[in-house]
This record gives C-alpha cells, sequence and structure tokens, in this order.
C-alpha cells in the first residue's frame, strides 16, 4: 500500500524540541486550517482554535496517558535489547520492537523462551513473533495489571526518534488531560492543548467528550515495512457519558471534531450503520482511505505527517488528496514543524 | 457510613498518623478504592491490613514512592489511575516531611534539607493536584490539602515545614479560584496538634497526650471527600475546633 501522494519533507522541518523549549508556550504553535468545503488555507495559532469552532461543536479527545514505553535490559549470557511497548493483548501479553543494543539492532540471536531482565524484579520472557507485524515480538512479563504499569514507571523512559534533539522527559510526551496510561506513544494532537485553552473553548459553549485508545507504535524502525503502513491493533474504550455527548451533537446540529487521528479510528470502529456511536470496549485495525465514509466524524485536529505515513490515508477521508497535497506543500513553504512536538492542521 | 460509597480515593502519607486514619475511616464510610502512598513498602502493607479488616470489600492499592521527585509523582498518578479505570474522586495532600530534628532555626537550616522539605510538602502536591486533575474534570472531585498552624504563624523553629505550608495555604487558594465554576473543588484543613510519630520527633519535650488522636479529627476530612460538601471550595477548616461544621453550613447556605 502505497501513500496517497508524495512530498519532500525538509530535514529541518522535524521539531526536534518542545515548543516550551523553543520559546514558544504549548498553546502557541501553529495552525494551519483547511476548509473542507472550499479548500482555503488559513494560517493562525491554536490558541486561535475556538474561532473557527461554533457553540454546540464537540471536540473529542484520546485521553490515554504516555507510558514510558521504552524499556531496556539484557538476557542472561546473551544480547542487551531496548524494548519498545507496542500493544497489550487480550491475554495479558505484550507485543513489543525488539532492537539490539550492538550491532545489526534486529539480528542478535533472540529467540523464544528467553528470559530478559529489566531490573526492579521486571523480567519479561520473548514468546513469539507477531504474525501480523513480523517486526514485533510477543512477550510475558513477570508482573501483571497495576503492578506491571508501576513497573514499567519504575524503569521505562519515552519512545525517543532520532529527530528529537534530547532525552526530554516523559512530562514532555504528555497531554494535559492525560489520565489511564497506555499508549506506547503521545496521542500528539492534543499536546498543544493547555487548561487556559480548554477553558477558553468552553466559555465559547464548545464541548469536550474523552474517548481511550491506545496508540502502537508510529515506525517499526524499518522504512520497507512502514511504508506499507501495516495496520497495528489498538485498544479503545468509548464511554457512555462520550457516546451520549457525540450522539447528542449530531442530533443538534454540531459537529464532532476529532483531536487527532487515534479519535478518528476509535469512533469509526464504533459507531454503527445508523450513525450512532456505540459506548464499548474493543479493539481496531480500521485502516481508514478515502473510500471509507465517515459516520461519526466530521472535523479533525490532527499533526502533520510524514511522506510515508499512513495518516495520510485517513485524511483522504475527509479531503480529496490533491486538496491535503496543496496544503501540505504551503505547509512546508510557510517552514510548519512535523512531529510530535510541531505544528497542527484542522480540516474542517 | 456509607457516605463515600463508590468514591475512588487517593491518600499521601498514608503509612502513620493522619494518612493511615484517614485510609481506614474512607474504607468505613464505603470508599470503593483507596490508593495508600508513602516512602516505606512495608508500613503500607500493615496499612492495607488494617483497611481490609475494616471494611473487607476496600479495593486497596499500596504505592511505596518518594514524593520529592516529578517522576515518583507521575508514577504514583499513573498506577492510580490504571487500578481504578482512569478515575479518581478524592486526593489527599496529607504527605509532609518535617525537616531535620531537633528544629534548627532558619539561620541555621541547611540548604539542602530546606529544598527537600519544600519538595515534598509544597511542590509534590502541586505536581499531584496537576496530574489528578483530568480524572476529576468531568465527573467532579475533591482535593483536600493538609495544613497547619505554623501555615498562618512563624513559629521559630519550623522552619521550611512551617513555610511550606503557608506555601500550601496560598496554592490551595490559587487552585482554588482556578477552579471555581468546575466540578472540582479545593480546600484545605489545619488537623491541629495530633499525637503522631512525626509530631513527637519534632517536640520530644512536649507531652503527647495532650494532643488529639488521629481518629478525632477525620470527620471534616470525610465531610470534605463526600458529596455533602459538593458546593465549598476554597475554605479553610480547622479540624479541631468545636465550629467547623457550623462554618460549612454558612458558606454552604450563602
Amino acid at each position: 500500500m502505497s501513500a496517497p501522494f508524495s512530498f519532500t519533507l525538509p530535514p529541518d522541518l522535524a521539531a526536534d524540541e518542545p515548543p516550551e523549549r523553543r520559546g514558544i508556550a504549548r498553546d502557541e504553535v501553529r495552525l494551519l486550517v483547511i476548509d473542507r468545503a472550499s479548500g482555503q488555507l488559513e494560517h493562525t495559532r491554536i490558541d486561535h482554535f475556538g474561532e473557527f469552532l461554533r457553540a454546540g461543536d464537540l471536540l473529542v479527545f484520546n485521553s490515554s496517558r504516555t507510558l514510558p514505553a521504552s524499556l531496556s535490559g539484557c538476557v542472561e549470557q546473551g544480547p542487551c535489547i531496548e524494548i519498545r511497548l507496542a500493544e497489550h493483548l487480550p491475554d495479558d501479553s505484550w507485543l513489543a520492537l525488539l532492537r539490539c543494543q550492538r550491532g545489526d539492532p534486529f539480528s542478535c540471536g533472540l529467540r523464544p523462551k528467553m528470559l530478559v531482565d529489566l531490573g526492579q524484579g521486571l523480567t519479561a520472557t520473548i514468546r513469539m513473533r507477531d504474525e501480523h507485524i513480523p517486526r514485533l515480538w510477543q512477550l510475558s512479563f513477570s508482573k501483571s495489571g497495576s503492578e506491571l504499569i508501576n513497573a514499567f514507571y519504575l524503569v521505562g523512559r519515552p519512545v525517543r526518534y532520532e529527530y528529537v534533539s534530547a532525552p526530554w522527559g516523559l512530562d514532555y510526551y504528555q497531554t494535559v488531560y492525560a489520565r489511564e496510561p497506555g499508549s506506547a506513544e503521545m496521542p500528539s494532537a492534543g499536546r498543544a492543548f493547555t487548561w487556559r485553552l480548554l477553558f477558553d473553548l468552553q466559555r465559547r459553549g464548545v464541548e469536550t467528550a474523552y474517548i481511550v485508545l491506545h496508540t502502537g507504535l508510529s515506525s517499526y524502525l524499518d522504512e520497507e515495512l512502514d511504508a506499507q503502513h501495516p495496520a497495528s491493533e489498538e485498544e479503545y474504550f468509548v464511554s457512555e457519558r462520550a457516546a451520549d455527548k457525540i450522539n447528542e451533537a449530531h442530533a443538534r446540529g454540531g459537529r464532532v471534531i476529532a483531536v487527532g487521528t487515534t479519535v478518528v479510528r476509535t469512533l469509526e470502529s464504533a459507531v454503527d450503520e445508523q450513525k450512532r456511536v456505540q459506548a464499548g470496549h474493543g479493539y481496531t485495525r480500521l485502516h481508514i482511505t478515502a473510500n471509507h465514509a465517515l459516520k461519526a466524524v466530521d472535523g479533525l485536529l490532527t499533526g502533520l505527517h510524514e511522506p510515508e505515513a499512513s495518516h495520510l490515508d485517513l485524511l483522504t477521508s475527509f479531503l480529496p488528496a490533491e486538496k491535503i497535497k496543496e496544503a501540505y506543500q504551503e505547509a512546508v513553504r510557510q517552514k510548519y514543524l512535523w512531529h510530535e512536538f510541531g505544528d497542527l492542521n484542522l480540516i474542517l | 457510613m456509607n457516605r463515600l460509597k463508590g468514591k475512588y480515593i487517593l491518600i499521601t502519607g498514608a503509612s502513620q498518623g493522619l494518612g493511615r486514619q484517614l485510609a481506614i475511616d474512607f474504607a468505613r464510610e464505603g470508599a470503593a478504592g483507596i490508593a495508600i502512598v508513602a516512602r516505606r513498602a512495608d508500613a503500607l502493607e500493615r496499612v492495607a491490613a488494617s483497611i481490609r479488616e475494616a471494611e473487607p470489600k476496600a479495593e486497596v492499592l499500596m504505592i511505596a514512592a518518594d514524593l520529592s521527585s516529578e517522576g515518583e509523582i507521575e508514577r504514583v498518578v499513573a498506577t492510580t489511575l490504571n487500578e481504578f479505570s482512569g478515575r479518581l474522586d478524592v486526593l489527599v495532600n496529607n504527605a509532609s516531611s518535617i525537616g531535620p530534628t531537633p528544629l534548627p532555626y532558619l539561620l541555621d537550616y541547611p540548604l539542602e534539607d530546606f529544598r527537600q522539605v519544600l519538595e515534598t510538602n509544597l511542590t509534590a502536591p502541586f505536581l499531584l493536584i496537576k496530574k489528578a486533575l483530568p480524572a476529576m474534570i468531568e465527573n467532579g472531585g475533591s482535593i483536600i490539602n493538609v495544613t497547619s498552624d505554623a501555615g498562618r504563624v512563624g513559629y521559630p523553629g519550623w522552619g521550611a515545614y512551617g513555610i511550606s505550608k503557608f506555601g500550601i495555604e496560598g496554592m490551595s487558594a490559587t487552585w482554588a479560584a482556578e477552579l471555581e465554576g468546575s466540578r472540582v473543588r479545593v480546600n484545605w484543613v489545619d488537623p491541629g496538634n495530633m499525637n503522631t510519630e512525626m509530631h513527637r520527633a519534632a517536640e520530644p519535650e512536649e507531652d503527647p497526650t495532650e494532643w488529639a488522636d488521629p481518629a478525632a479529627v477525620t470527620e471534616v476530612f470525610i465531610y470534605l471527600a463526600s458529596e455533602e460538601s459538593k458546593n465549598i471550595n476554597g475554605q479553610r477548616f480547622e479540624a479541631q475546633e468545636e465550629n467547623w461544621g457550623r462554618k460549612a453550613e454558612a458558606v454552604h447556605s450563602e
């Protein structure tokens, strides 16, 4: 599967540090607005987001908290590896990317039944390769439930990609409204929100709802594999309260605006044929493309995505690929910043 | 009984003294889940056993943590919200460090100790509130900060502890003002002199039998944790003051 359009992302447009460390506030990053009806572009900042909304609109956020999902450990008399958590499976095992710390990152003799010592009394047993995404391995940990989460926080660090300039602390990878932990990477479209902005939107009559989708990894550190956009399975929760708010917003003529592609995937997975979102807990592999008729979501606030990212497919369910390409070319010209610490794009 | 039915609660400094007693009394009032936090895991085990004895149905989560670092606070909140499926109704910021004993004058206070006391007594509650708020903002919630009369009066020798409590009073008032109109309320309580290990260590020359048992001061905390106080925000209470209940009524009827 290839991206719906291509463009070149100059390396200097990767946001390599959080906005707060670039001298601006979280809620002062830039916002490129694309009008779905006219295709017109507008340049502003996220703290002016409210000017594009109406009383009665509903913003839906993903409140999943980012885990310190990068763990380091060694096999006894064997290799030392980095474990990047990707997904918590229903049988309480985890899928993870295992990266050797010496030599070829993906070839250091790892095999099933090996025990990885992670410190603090935590060990992981390697089980087997994942059948969908062979780069991932299935692991069992020596702890479970909240005890395991507690242990992750004792030994882990946030997943960091090569374009990020320093090992920023976990707090830089959290949204201000994060609740239950479970995401391998920050649901980053919401990062720019501050409580000041949220309260400002509330005063304008804009409503908010929260769902949870625990994100997987955005890259398997393999360009060829990443380009194929293998759809990982992600766990989601939609509460009765959130489902009611979404259905009520549509009933009164309000628009439902997803903050992040994770929210689009969740709501489009949880919506029925009558376009009513159902509360529930599930796992989704939904891969949204131009052929997908959106039923639950009317608009999207999202980051700017890499040339090969599967998220570009998802954007084409909101707008023709050509329109998005024009907007992205303009974003490159205007030196917008990409990635989790970068600027945002509103499609409404 | 059952004034806290279904509530999920996080209490810091829960291994002894007031924190321990609050955990037990909250469980007796029907709290659905109580996360108890303190530095020593063995002490938490004993408190958990006392809670289960008082209320066998209570879900108890023990988290051993040193609240003087942000990473530890993130771990405490994340583990709690994992256990309680993203829900938290009540946060009691009770953990306090008294600093070096016997209590040195500020003139003699080592900087390292001064910083450590402020980290634990003031910065930790700030971070805990900040990180717990997302779980409270939709359903509503109650934040109760434990203060002291040393937060209003400058007592010689109470150095960093007193200064941190002055800070807690100001911080509580600021949080309450910022959250006015939301469903989250912030109040603070001076429990008065209590016969606790910490207090005995701070004032070894005083007669501890003149101080209240922690069990005698928990009523105002139960009130503030419960829905009975849902309209009370930004108020200071003195647990051993006979009139605290009337004060609450007066605020309630304003």
